[in-house]
């Protein structure tokens, strides 16, 4: 197992968001987790980063084990350096350009040096066919751009995992697919990766696994044809029913 | 009186002029930034000072701010020994300058740092950053540039603050136009004033057309 919580919780105010949830992802796996808006995907993803801070809870990543309530700094730095995150914003550094964007995490949060980092940009940007935006500050580039920047700025820092929260939902429809092709290419090169998304084409085709979650739990999680053709639980039903008369 | 003596005489100002305006602007730059660092400090205590001096100065007109440096400051400095009788004018001009200017440019770069996405301090950290550099390569960067709208006013606001310190008695561009037109009976009052204020508003237009360049620079970050 490269990574697993169990029992995470976690409140905001007197509400509970997370109610004691376990899970788990294996070395190599594509799991995409699905539910209802509000239900706590968001605040899944970035317990697992640290980006919020957990009301208990056990975390095993790699070799350690974590107590999420009171992480200790060096715990959270391991994590999030063997980690990457990939944000529905984007939120690509505005004041770095494109180049900077994805060397940054190399020379600041791994030492690299500078002028390996800015070449190691080069070259992703090159293979992603953005060469001629190389020095293009993000408010110069559009949605899809923004957000293959965003993958690329996660990949160049070989994470055992990537966590992406809804990476197509902020995009114009015709720009979706540049960049479901980019996360398709990467878990067919065997990176271990979890999605909360809305896609459920990527989400049949690319996962490995699907999580459905609702109220703060995972209902139920199961390859994409069980949980898709054969859902256990009612709620799933009812979820996956409801998006197919929406779409 | 021809307009080229009127300007020689108003020139002669403009050095005090320029020196009150750089030096308040650089002190007042790094006290401001000091008293934002305090008022976004996690501490009470360090917060309840900074707004108490905030509250202060911004209930003091800067005129009043220029007199109470000059007459109070060396009293209260002589309560606890230190005595700064050997100051000159344009220090005490600079000081209470600097104490006015401090309080509004600490709350425009608050706001400026507030007004930076939280998003990219999560970016920072999601990349294995830490936070000293997260602040420094991109947090107060795109601060700087949310400031500058601000800032520029300020800077411009400064610039006709300055002509307030004849109440001390120094002779700013203003002061000696002042006195010109005292020394000539008011005759020609008008010309001499028009002359000044054509002065100031150059200076104000350099300053605009820097704050111009600098924005244009750094458009594309924000
Ligand atoms: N910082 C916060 N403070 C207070 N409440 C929050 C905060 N962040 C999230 N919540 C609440 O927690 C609940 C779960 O939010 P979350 O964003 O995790 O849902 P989600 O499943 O990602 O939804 P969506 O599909 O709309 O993105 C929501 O009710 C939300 O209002
Ligand atoms: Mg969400």
């Amino acid at each position: 197992m490269l990574l697993s919580v169990k029992k995470l919780e976690k409140r905001f105010g007197k509400r509970t968001v997370l109610k004691g949830v376990d899970f788990s992802v294996d070395q190599g796996e594509v799991v995409v987790i699905i539910g209802p808006s509000g239900s706590g995907k968001t605040t899944l993803l970035r317990n697992l980063n640290f980006l919020e801070n957990a009301d208990a809870g056990t975390m095993n990543f790699k070799d350690r084990q974590i107590d999420l309530a009171h992480p200790k700094k060096d715990d959270v730095h391991f994590v999030r350096r063997h980690s990457a995150m990939v944000f529905q914003n984007y939120n690509l550094f505005k004041n770095k350009t494109a180049q900077e964007n994805i060397a940054e995490g190399l020379i600041y949060g791994q030492g690299m040096d500078k002028r390996q980092a800015l070449t190691i940009a080069s070259d992703e940007l090159k293979s992603l066919g953005l060469a001629a935006q190389a020095n293009h500050y993000p408010s110069q580039l559009s949605g899809g751009q923004q957000q293959r920047i965003g993958i690329a700025r996660a990949t160049v820092l070989k994470p055992d995992v990537i966590l992406f929260d809804e990476p197509t939902s902020a995009l114009d429809p015709e720009l979706v697919g540049t960049v479901l092709d980019d996360m398709r290419r990467l878990a067919q090169a065997g990176q271990t990766m979890v999605v909360v998304t809305h896609q459920m084409s990527f989400a049949k085709n690319v996962a490995s696994r699907i999580v459905f979650f609702d109220d703060g739990q995972i209902v139920e999680s199961g390859s994409p044809d069980q949980v898709f053709n054969h859902p256990r639980e009612e709620r799933t039903r009812q979820f996956l029913g409801a998006l197919a008369e929406n779409y | 009186m021809s307009t080229v003596k009127i300007l020689r005489v108003i020139l002669r100002g403009l050095p005090n002029t320029l020196l009150l305006l750089s030096w308040s602007l650089i002190l007042a730059t790094v006290l401001g930034m000091l008293l934002t660092r305090m008022k976004l400090a996690k501490g009470r205590f360090w917060q309840g000072l900074a707004n108490l001096y905030l509250n202060l100065v911004r209930g003091t007109p800067p005129l009043l701010m220029l007199l109470l440096s000059y007459y109070g400051l060396p009293v209260l400095l002589k309560l606890i020994s230190i005595n700064i009788e050997h100051w000159t004018r344009l220090m005490f001009g600079v000081f209470g300058l600097t104490i006015g200017w401090s309080a509004y440019l600490a709350e425009a770069f608050r706001s400026a740092y507030l007004s930076v996405d939280p998003g990219q301090l999560e970016a920072a950290r999601s990349v294995g950053m830490n936070n000293r550099d997260a602040l420094f390569r991109i947090i107060l960067p795109q601060a700087a540039v949310n400031a500058l709208p601000n800032v520029e006013n300020l800077v411009i606001g400064l610039v006709k603050a300055t002509s307030l310190v004849y109440v001390l008695g120094l002779f700013d561009m203003y002061n000696e136009a002042a006195n010109l037109s005292n020394q000539t009976a008011g005759i020609h009052q008008l010309q001499i004033f028009v002359l000044l204020a054509l002065t100031y508003w150059l200076i104000v237009l350099i300053i605009e057309a820097i704050f111009r360049q600098i924005r244009k620079h750094f458009a594309l970050m924000a």
